[in-house]
């Protein structure tokens, strides 16, 4: 479950970049349109395959309860550590594009 | 309500919240808590012995406790331990003793003996406050389901208030006074919403059939009975004989329910007229193994000569929906990092109650910031934020605090740590009035951190099973107590140093106001 | 609601505590009304409808809710929850009246 934990994290890091707001104040510099589109596209994509995850490995009913309750929370612990520790948040984000899918294909 | 939609829900929202958020604080503080009543319940009573779990062998012992001791009882009840109950539990019906014609026992699992365990309520007292508020029946359930329904109110129109629900949806701004405040409220309301709904919604369920009749009354012309009956599959169990025949051993049944279902975990047994020509055996499936209670997961046996009388009937979409909402509600399903989710999410859902409180005040009190004297109205309003949550906090450490040292053997002991719940609550409402408020915030957390950072020190002195002794042997119920009653320690300290620190000259521009250190008091059940 | 002032006016206070009653009393029966409904209407089990009904009440007492502080004035609240309960309840007493003979 670490595993889709951690590529719906990655979503919801993505899917927060895609707000011109954050990513001027995450990475900088204003993000230009096709970065916007995709960031929301691979966002939205990463939360889905989260889905699709849990689901194959914990069927409908448990799957779709710890799919919702792990978004839960990553998405707060986002949210709440992100004016303190922004980078690390990001490194964070980009290792469970990695380490997520990982986990996820040695536990299913 | 002239001044358009979205205003007049700002409305609702503000004072609902207010006149119930008090309330509904301390029913999501205990319902928090009760997520972990057992590891709770363990920690107040270290004398019951944990065990490698065998059901076979437990049952036998229960059965035979129970035709030694209950043999004239008309219906038997024998709860298994299981990964978080350490007891054996038996009870029986009789009607002479007892709390409401029932008499409840707990079994050591290895030996079959009651167990010599100090008299306490444990965990079952927040798990049962937090719906049943210590008022008599059924005040207490209607008056909490209720509650439940404001708050299914304040989630609704606190979403159709929040204008940028979707904008502001990673917005978090700390170290700006209200505004922080507002974006840490939005924050946690909208980031575990799907909780927060369903909590909700399924406290309305768990009640509804008492809190809504009408639609059983009608279509059931009064048979409220036949409602239950076709609802859980069951037909009322036959009235006995009266001709003596012995029971069945139990472990035989017990053998047969895994070949119906290999690996299934037994929740309850029931017996109806045991030892009599018209016994009966129900064997139901442990809430721990589906997140929905499954009617097919209950075997009817015979309790004379173990034959199969009936499994529960598949369960319809309207009653797996309804189940479903009841199970989410439970959370027995939940395995150990998902409880500790639920009890993060609880935690959450009582800091949306809170920091909704805290706004509420702390908005009307900077127009009045430059007078001497805040108007009574709002002074009752601190007043009774701060007794119904740095209080309720102080009351469920003296609740544990008296677990410890109230004697063992005293008599009663258990009311007695109820009543130290309720006195440090009181004393905290008294502290409250005749303090000033952010001195009355800041020693009440400060009393807070030293009360539950000092819990393990007084656990491990009274009892020897502090976390000297529970880490060593593994024992991790008893352990996460013990460390989690630090870490709330922790958290207290910090949030009392926040109020105790001298707060900036409130100066004549706002924006200087708006800077004032903010006190985060998002509270660790 | 902006501010607490004592000067608001008596009428306003009134409307106000009309509207909560219409909310809590009025949404509660509109709310029975509607489980009632439901139960003897839908074409389910009687113990499915009864259950559906039973479910979906509170989004009924829900929606009264904030009908009755949501609408323009006081009157039209109590309107907007009787109304419908009256419905209900003839549609209601009407499917009672063909179930049992």
């Amino acid at each position: 479950m670490l595993g889709i934990a951690l590529i719906g994290f990655a979503g919801f890091a993505a899917l927060c970049l895609a707000m011109e707001k954050h990513f001027s104040d995450l990475l900088g510099c204003k993000p230009r349109p096709q970065q916007v589109r995709l960031l929301r596209v691979a966002g939205w994509l990463l939360l889905m395959l989260s889905l699709v995850l849990s689901v194959h490995l914990r069927g409908w009913g448990h799957g779709l309860v710890e799919w919702i309750a792990v978004l839960m929370a990553g998405v707060t612990l986002w949210v709440f550590v992100l004016p303190y520790q922004p980078r690390l948040l990001l490194g964070l984000a980009a290792a469970s594009l990695v380490l997520g899918p990982l986990l996820a294909v040695l536990a299913g | 309500m002239k001044e358009g939609f979205r205003q007049a829900m700002a409305w609702l929202h503000t004072w609902t919240g207010l006149i119930f958020g008090w309330l509904l604080f301390a029913i999501f503080l205990t319902g928090t808590l009760s997520y972990f009543k057992e590891e709770i319940n363990h920690w107040s009573q270290p004398e019951v012995r944990r065990h490698a779990l065998d059901p076979v062998n437990s049952l036998g012992l229960a059965q035979r406790y129970l035709e030694a001791n209950a043999a004239h009882a008309g219906s038997w009840m024998i709860r298994l331990p299981n990964a978080r109950e350490a007891a054996l539990s038996v009870s029986w019906r009789d009607p002479e003793a007892g709390r409401r014609g029932f008499v409840s026992k707990s079994l050591d699992a290895q030996t079959g003996q009651p167990v010599e365990a100090r008299d306490s309520r444990g965990g079952e007292f927040f798990y049962r406050f937090h719906f049943q508020l210590e008022m008599p029946y059924p005040f207490g359930r209607w008056l909490s389901t209720f509650c439940a329904f404001i708050m299914l109110v304040g989630l609704v129109t606190g979403i159709i208030t929040h204008k940028k629900i979707f904008k502001e949806f990673f917005t978090f701004r700390p170290g700006k006074g209200q505004r922080s405040w507002l974006d840490g409220h939005n924050a946690i309301g909208v980031l575990v919403l799907p909780f927060h709904l369903m909590i909700s919604y399924s406290s309305l369920v768990l009640f509804m059939y008492m809190v809504m009749p009408a639609g059983i009354l009608a279509s059931y012309s009064g048979n409220t009975g036949d409602y239950f009956n076709e609802l859980f599959g069951r037909d009322d169990p036959p009235k006995a004989a009266n001709v003596a025949t012995p029971l069945v051993p139990l472990p035989t049944l017990y053998a047969k329910v895994q070949e119906q279902l290999p690996g299934a975990r037994i929740g309850y047994i029931q017996l109806h007229n045991p030892g009599d020509s018209n016994a009966q055996v129900t064997f139901t499936q442990a809430s721990a193994d589906n997140i929905a209670y499954k009617r097919s997961a209950k075997w009817t046996f015979d309790g004379t000569n173990g034959a199969l009388l009936s499994q529960g009937a598949p369960e319809s979409g309207a009653m797996a929906t309804a189940f479903s909402f009841a199970g989410l509600h439970m959370g027995n399903f939940a395995s150990p990092w998902l409880r500790w989710l639920y009890f993060v999410f609880g935690v959450a859902g009582t800091a949306v109650i809170g920091t909704g409180l805290v706004m509420w005040l702390g908005k009307r009190q900077l127009k009045h910031a430059k007078s001497e004297h805040m108007p009574s109205e709002l002074r009752l309003v601190e007043v009774l934020n701060i007794a119904s949550m740095s209080g309720l906090l102080l009351a469920v450490a003296g609740f544990f605090w008296a677990n410890r040292l109230v004697p063992v053997a005293l008599e009663g002991r258990a009311d007695w740590e109820v009543n130290a719940f309720f006195l440090a609550w009181l004393l905290s409402l008294v502290h409250a009035v005749l303090r000033p408020g952010r001195r009355a915030w800041g020693e009440q957390l400060a009393l807070g951190a030293l009360a539950f950072a000092l819990l393990p020190l007084v656990n491990g002195l009274t009892t020897g099973q502090g976390l000297d002794h529970s880490l060593q042997v593994g024992d991790w119920a008893m352990a996460g107590f013990d460390l989690t009653a630090l870490a709330v320690g922790l958290f207290l300290a910090w949030a009392a140093s926040t109020m105790l620190r001298a707060p900036k000259p409130v100066a004549k521009r706002a924006s200087r106001a708006a800077k004032k250190p903010t006190a985060d008091v998002v509270e660790v059940g | 609601m902006k501010s607490k002032a004592a000067g608001l006016p008596l009428s306003y206070r009134l409307a106000v505590a009309s509207r909560c009653l219409a909310a809590l009393l009025g949404g509660y029966l509109l709310a029975s009304m509607a489980s009632v409904c439901i139960a003897l209407l839908a074409p389910l089990s009687r113990v499915d409808a009864t259950l559906i009904g039973l479910l979906l009440s509170f989004i009924f007492y829900l929606l009264a809710f904030i009908w009755c502080f949501a609408c323009r004035s006081a009157w039209r609240a109590w309107l907007g929850v009787l109304l419908p309960s009256l419905l209900m309840a003839m549609a209601s007493g009407i499917a009672y009246w063909m179930k049992t003979p």
